[in-house]
């Protein structure tokens, strides 16, 4: 996964030994700090309600930098979605020796179309986003396209910095 | 800038939406006796809801193959059921496997003489996330 915002760039590539949960490595280049770094990323999912039309999850998510500074998060994320419509949320605490701060967002989104296995499907969204370090919510449109194993998620938050996550699943 | 993007992203989704509700008209329109939820009986009695035109394409040139009809829950992401997918491919007593997002059924297609075990199928299922809720095992004609 490809991910782009104001505040820093990253790819993120994770192995799922089971669907419980996943181990991962995340390169980020934070923009403002102007360095590079890699985290170790540990997903664990918490509950998962699976419905005729429904998918509920929730997960606890930490990971530890090695980037010096004894820099490490710890958080939840959760979604609900059915074919139509999504709910999704997440909270995350980040801890290091030079500053401590948090992040929280909220996302809702509607299918406009149905489409079959395999179609192009399309996702229109709004995300809402906070930051301790700004102390401000930033809400901007995101859209969201999967089509076989290619995932793009696309938005301009309000200070036009783009937020983009690009998943491939192997 | 992200109201200009918004609206050139928005326009093709909305143009697509459109061009898949006139698809999904006609096909209605085509399969008005099936009033939009076909069901196969088996021979036992059991019913199963499946997608009848869907079942048929997928079971054209599978003579003689084991079809299992596997109901599962959860199944509501495209992106997310691509493991289902994968997973069952690499098992080589698969020939055909189709997701049917919409009755939430997974169609797989085994060779004549596989050893269908339907503990595998939950469990490979299972390690994608989703659950099953029921397997039938059909013969293609």
């Amino acid at each position: 996964m490809v991910f782009s915002d104001e505040m820093r760039d990253s790819a993120y590539y994770h192995y799922s030994p089971s669907y419980k949960y996943s181990l991962g490595i995340e390169l980020v280049d934070e923009k403002k700090a102007m360095k590079n770094h890699a985290n170790f990323r540990y997903t664990y999912l918490l509950n998962r309600k699976n419905t005729q039309k429904s998918q509920r999850n929730l997960y606890f998510q930490s990971s530890l930098s090695a980037g010096g500074n004894d820099e490490y998060s710890y958080g939840f994320l959760g979604d609900w979605e059915t074919r139509r419509y999504f709910i999704g949320f997440g909270a995350q605490e980040f801890k290091s020796n030079l500053r401590d701060y948090d992040k929280q967002f909220v996302q809702i989104g509607f299918a406009p179309y149905l489409g079959d296995y395999g179609d192009l499907h399309s996702w229109l969204m709004v995300k809402s986003k906070h930051d301790s370090r700004t102390d401000k919510w930033n809400t901007y449109p995101v859209v969201k396209f999967f089509k076989g194993d290619y995932l793009l998620e696309l938005g301009v938050d309000e200070n036009d910095e783009p937020d983009i996550h690009f998943m491939i699943r192997f | 800038m992200r109201y200009l993007l918004f609206s050139i992203l928005i326009f093709p989704s909305l143009a697509l939406a459109e061009a898949t509700m006139h698809t999904d008209h006609s096909n209605h329109g085509a399969h008005h006796s099936h009033e939009g939820h076909p069901h196969t009986q088996l021979v036992d009695g059991a019913e199963i809801k499946l997608d009848a035109e869907r079942f048929d394409k997928f079971v054209l040139n599978q003579s003689g193959s084991q079809i299992a009809v596997v109901s599962v829950t959860g199944m509501v992401c495209d992106f997310c059921a691509r493991g289902i997918e994968k997973t069952f491919k690499k098992d080589i007593g698969v020939k055909k496997i189709d997701v049917d997002l919409a009755n939430g059924k997974v169609l797989i297609a085994y060779a004549a003489t596989a050893k269908i075990v339907n503990e595998d199928i939950e469990q490979k299922i299972l390690s994608n996330g989703q659950t099953v809720t029921d397997i039938q095992i059909l013969t293609a004609q």
